[in-house]
């Protein structure tokens, strides 16, 4: 599937949208959220059959050998529909991280499952701190013969209650490694956390012991965290400009059939004001997802930038539609009946995981002093 | 237009023909106002000025792609004078409402650069509500005698001409009565005084208008139809405002490679305060994003989607603008109590912060660009206008 034409691309963009307008409606997503496992499994089959869990899966591994424009063009539509699954977490942070290492037996033996969703795969990538930085880390890892085994705790790992395998980021002795570790091993206890976003399912792992593979690779392991973080972020981008832009259209037609004192609020400037600055957050939360998702399928010298931009802006942007469209809506979307709320959980969700709009403006500063120097 | 078309010719043919002209007729950058009028009429004459007009005005009725042909050619060269019938303001208004003999004694000259133009819209009590004009325009025999004042008219000064809206009819609602003129300004009836701006600076002026003259023939499109003539000019404005807001006054040194705010705040000892560095990269990612978007709306347009973009670049600017000078104010902190040629970067970030209002206020405010975009963007419902369908003799004013 490989660089796909616009043409292409859109049309892979509405069955994905179709899917997803049939299964995962507002009704769906609030049945759905308040099961334990946090996603329908017949959907996952489906989005499986589709393509959409092995989109970026190299096809000598099963997958369809997509790119970041795909994962970023997919993912506009499940912000759209809120929906609830472990796609980020197994389909592109785990299938990401697995192809950026790059150690042939492990992709061998773990991404045909993932990519036809038989197997769910998420990453444990930083501890109790949540910043999604080396330092953080609060794995370690021990030779046990020709075995290794982990200590330790991650956190804010995502899925991790329906993984069936985690990556887990730890501290070895010749520096930082990425180990693979069956999720229900002896001496790995899963502890699922109460999240604000109920669309969403996050777990502390604390390890102990755990037995654990060592995931070769010829670069240092974070690079690679790094470029399935840098993927990650792209399909958050795009989740965040789809999910505002989803917020954005329910509102404006609220304001337009809803009446107070005889005429459509949305005829107050007041209410109108607010809806044209919304769009223009949302036109530029699409612009930048898009652009990332581009510069990045290009290699590009100025992609990290492009991502950091997008990390920060899409975030800040997805907040900014949902919060201020429960303000236009009224009363009405204080009630936990109408949806405007779920977007909200999850524009606060999507705008920490992986890093806050504050770190990412701080190393998009960065990338722009190194272009210059 | 069929019948001025000239005849079809192939892009190739086209190009090449482009090309030779330029060639034999183009000898580099301009030096002065001689050699650029005489390029322009060099222009004009071979019919490259408006290409997508029709024959019998000066153009050769091409489609718009193969104009984009012509404009690549000279663009590529560094040849100036084509393409005008995309950006010459005056010279298309006058050719969608002008009359005849307007159109004869005044399209050449227009299209040479040898008109000097300004606007006579805006007035003391007809701001963001053009519509409200009191200026009035009354027939006498062959003319007009036009009373009234406007206001932020560039260019006044030298100008041979403003396009002037002005009230014909009192009796019908405020749109119906309004009509189009090329006024002359250089009449005694026209008095013209320079307008001291917050900054300091003096770009625009007041407009007298006392028992001024405007031949008949200089009214554009019918009497009382002036606020559609007033349309389509201002559609040509807008395309061609937004593209770009002035920079720092000073011209103080700055990095052609570096962003500037990351220059000036190094140079100001501030590049590593953490809090400095979040509103920088704020402001930059929000230039980012209008550039993002405008090259979005660009290729959407290309695809023959129209796009929602278009319209809020300006919106985009206006905050960037004002965010900047913010910013830049913010790095300099105590350093921007001071102003004058001794310190430029003062200079720059209160010139800025003035000059910002110039984009938020000037072209229609934010606040009426919001109204356009939430009406013909996002399709919500105007607000109800108490004056529109009443004589505008019975407006109140103030």
């Amino acid at each position: 599937m490989n660089s796909l034409t616009a043409e292409e691309l859109l049309t892979f963009q509405h069955s994905t949208a179709r899917l997803l307008a049939d299964r995962s409606t507002e009704v769906d997503v609030r049945r759905t959220m308040e099961t334990p496992s946090g996603y329908d499994a017949v959907l996952w089959k489906a989005m499986a059959d589709l393509g959409l869990v092995g989109l970026i899966i190299d096809p000598a591994y099963g997958g369809a050998g997509a790119g970041p424009v795909e994962v970023e063009a997919v993912f506009e539509e499940a912000g759209a529909a809120l929906l609830c699954s472990p796609l980020l977490s197994s389909g592109v942070l785990a299938a990401g991280l697995l192809q950026a290492l790059g150690d042939e037996a492990a992709n061998l033996r773990l991404l045909p499952a993932i990519a036809n969703g038989s197997l769910i795969a998420t990453a444990a990538l930083t501890g109790p701190r949540g910043s999604w930085t080396p330092g953080a880390v609060a794995v370690r890892a021990r030779a046990d013969g020709d075995a290794c085994r982990l200590d330790g705790r991650a956190s804010f790992v995502t899925h991790a209650q329906v993984a069936d395998v985690l990556l887990v980021a730890a501290k070895a002795a010749d520096g930082l490694a990425v180990f693979e570790v069956e999720a229900r091993a002896a001496g790995v206890a899963v502890t699922p956390l109460p999240t604000f976003d109920h669309t969403l399912r996050i777990a502390e792992v604390a390890f102990d012991g755990a037995p654990a593979r060592r995931i070769s690779t010829s670069r240092p392991a974070w690079d690679a965290v790094e470029e399935a973080l840098s993927l990650a972020r792209v399909a958050l981008a795009g989740e965040q400009a789809g999910g505002g832009r989803r917020v954005l259209e329910f509102t404006v037609d609220y304001a337009k059939t809803r009446l107070q004192f005889g005429r459509a609020i949305g005829s107050y400037q007041a209410i109108k004001h607010m809806a044209a600055d919304l769009l223009l957050e949302s036109e530029s939360a699409t612009s930048a997802a898009r652009h990332a998702a581009a510069q990045l399928a290009a290699s590009a010298s100025d992609a990290k930038a492009a991502v950091e931009l997008a990390a920060f802006a899409c975030a800040d942007a997805f907040v900014k539609i949902c919060a201020d469209a429960i303000q236009m809506h009224g009363g009405i979307a204080f009630t936990w009946n109408h949806p405007a709320h779920l977007y909200l959980r999850r524009a606060r969700s999507d705008a920490q995981l992986f890093g806050a709009a504050a770190f990412h403006r701080e190393r998009y500063v960065c990338e722009l002093e190194a272009a210059h120097g | 237009m069929a019948d001025d078309a000239a005849a079809p010719v192939t892009d190739d043919g086209l190009r090449e023909e482009v090309r030779a002209f330029l060639d034999n007729q183009w000898t580099g950058p301009l030096q002065d106002e001689a050699e650029r009028k005489a390029w322009f009429a060099k222009v004009v004459e071979a019919r490259w000025a408006v290409p997508r007009w029709p024959t019998i005005w000066m153009g050769r009725g091409l489609s718009d792609a193969q104009a984009r042909i012509v404009e690549r050619e000279f663009a590529t060269a560094g040849a100036p004078g084509t393409g005008q019938d995309r950006t010459n303001l005056w010279a298309n208004t006058l050719l969608a409402g002008g009359t005849q003999a307007l159109k004869e004694r005044l399209l050449p000259p227009l299209l040479r650069g040898e008109v000097g133009m300004c606007l006579l819209y805006s007035e003391p009590s007809a701001g963001s509500d053009l519509a409200g004009i009191r200026t009035r325009a009354d027939r006498q025999s062959d003319h007009f005698i036009v009373n009234g004042q406007k206001v932020w008219t560039s260019y006044a000064a030298t100008a041979d001409y403003g396009m002037l809206i002005a009230r014909t009819d009192w009796d019908v609602p405020k749109h119906r009565g309004i009509s189009f003129f090329f006024l002359p300004m250089k009449q005694p009836g026209v008095e013209v005084r320079p307008l001291r701006q917050i900054t300091n600076e003096s770009q625009f002026n007041e407009v007298f208008l006392t028992d001024a003259i405007c031949p008949e023939e200089n009214l554009l499109g019918e009497l009382g139809q002036g606020w559609g003539v007033l349309q389509t000019a201002l559609a040509y404005e807008r395309s061609v405002m937004g593209e770009g807001a002035r920079g720092p006054r000073s011209g103080a040194a700055e990095s052609k490679n570096e962003e500037p705010l990351i220059a000036l705040a190094r140079e100001a000892g501030a590049l590593s305060d953490p809090l400095i560095r979040q509103e920088i990269s704020k402001v930059i990612g929000l230039k980012k994003l209008n550039a993002l978007n405008t090259a979005r709306a660009k290729a959407e347009m290309k695809q023959g989607t129209s796009s929602a973009l278009m319209s809020l670049g300006k919106l985009a600017m206006s905050r960037i603008l004002h965010e900047e000078a913010r910013v830049r104010t913010m790095i300099l902190g105590a350093g921007s109590l001071l102003e004058g040629p001794d310190f430029p970067r003062a200079e720059d970030a209160n010139f800025l912060t003035l000059n910002a209002y110039f984009t938020s206020i000037g072209g229609g405010t934010d606040q009426i660009q919001r109204n356009i975009i939430g009406e013909r963007v996002l399709g919500l419902p105007k607000e109800p206008e108490v004056d529109r369908d009443i004589p505008f003799r019975d407006v109140r004013s103030g």
